[in-house]
C-alpha cells in the first residue's frame, strides 16, 4: 500500500456510542446516518486494528456528511485517535490524543448534498503513536459550540487513508 | 459569541400593567432554540440562516411577547379580561397562534 490508499472505512453502523452526548443513529431515505446535534457537542467512536499495509505516512481522515436542514452557515469537525495496542492502554480509562480539526466549512446549499472534508494526522504522537497491527479507536466530534449551521449534521461515512 | 455556554440566569420579572410577566430564562430560551432546530432536522426542513441568527430571532420573539403582553390583554373584551385567569389568557393566545400556524 502507498500514499493515498484507503486503509479503513466506517459507516454509521460501526459506531460505538459514547455514554455521554452520543451522536444518534438515524435513517435518511434509508441511508443510515449519525445525527450530531446543533446545540450540544456530540461524538461517535469507531474501533479498528491498524492494517499491516500502513507504511507510516500519517493518516488522512475523510468525513462524509450532510446537513439535515441547514443550507447556510458553517460546520466544525474534530477527530481524535486513541492507541490501545499491546499492553499500551488500560482500557478502563479513555486516552484520546488531542483533536485535529477541520473548521469553518461552508455547508452545502442543498441540505441533502453530501460534502467531504478531511482531517490530517502526522505519523507519531499526533495519531497517538498507533503502529501497524495495533487496536485503536477513532472519535469524531461535531464542534457545535463553535460552528454556525443550524440543525443536525449527519455523518454517512468515515474513510481513513494513508496520507 | 459562544451562545452555547452562556451562563444561566433566572427569569426576569417585569410589570406590565397589573400583571408580572417573566421573560424566558436563558435555559428556557436555549431549550426552545434547540427544540426548533431538532424539529426542523426531523423533517429536513431547510433553514437558510445560521443558528446564532435563529437564536436572535427567538430572543426577539420573546422580547416582543413581553413588550406587547399588556396590549394583548387590553385587546380582550372586558368580560374576558377580568374573568379569565392569566394562564387562561395565555392558553387562548397560544391556541389562536397555533391554529393560525396550522391553517396557513
Amino acid at each position: 500500500m502507498a500514499s493515498g490508499d484507503t486503509l479503513l472505512i466506517f459507516t454509521p453502523l460501526h459506531n460505538e456510542p459514547p455514554t455521554s452526548d452520543p451522536a444518534t443513529l438515524d435513517l435518511r431515505n434509508n441511508h443510515p446516518v449519525l445525527d450530531f446535534d446543533a446545540a450540544t457537542n456530540e461524538s461517535a467512536i469507531f474501533s479498528a486494528v491498524m492494517p499491516r499495509s500502513y507504511a507510516g505516512g500519517g493518516l488522512t481522515v475523510s468525513l462524509h456528511y450532510a446537513m439535515s436542514s441547514a443550507i447556510s452557515g458553517d460546520i466544525d469537525w474534530d477527530v481524535a485517535l486513541e492507541r490501545i495496542g499491546d499492553q499500551q492502554l488500560d482500557i478502563d480509562t479513555d486516552s484520546f490524543a488531542a483533536v485535529n480539526s477541520v473548521d469553518n466549512t461552508t455547508v452545502p446549499a442543498t441540505s441533502g448534498f453530501v460534502d467531504v472534508v478531511t482531517v490530517i494526522f502526522t505519523d507519531g504522537a499526533d495519531m497517538d503513536s498507533i503502529a501497524v497491527g495495533e487496536a485503536f479507536r477513532l472519535k469524531v466530534i461535531r464542534d457545535a459550540a463553535a460552528d454556525t449551521a443550524t440543525g443536525d449534521a449527519e455523518l454517512l461515512r468515515v474513510e481513513v487513508k494513508e496520507t | 459569541m459562544d451562545i452555547l455556554n452562556t451562563p444561566r440566569d433566572t427569569d426576569i420579572g417585569v410589570h406590565v400593567g397589573r400583571r408580572t410577566i417573566a421573560i424566558l430564562s436563558e435555559a428556557n430560551r436555549r431549550a426552545e432554540w434547540a427544540k426548533f432546530m431538532s424539529d426542523s432536522s426531523s423533517t429536513q426542513e431547510e433553514i437558510g440562516i445560521t443558528k446564532q441568527d435563529l437564536r436572535g430571532a427567538l430572543d426577539a420573539v420573546d422580547v416582543w411577547v413581553e413588550a406587547n403582553s399588556g396590549a394583548i390583554n387590553q385587546a380582550l373584551p372586558v368580560v374576558a379580561r377580568s374573568g379569565l385567569t392569566n394562564k387562561q389568557k395565555d392558553r387562548l393566545f397560544l391556541q389562536v397562534v397555533q391554529r393560525r400556524f396550522e391553517v396557513a
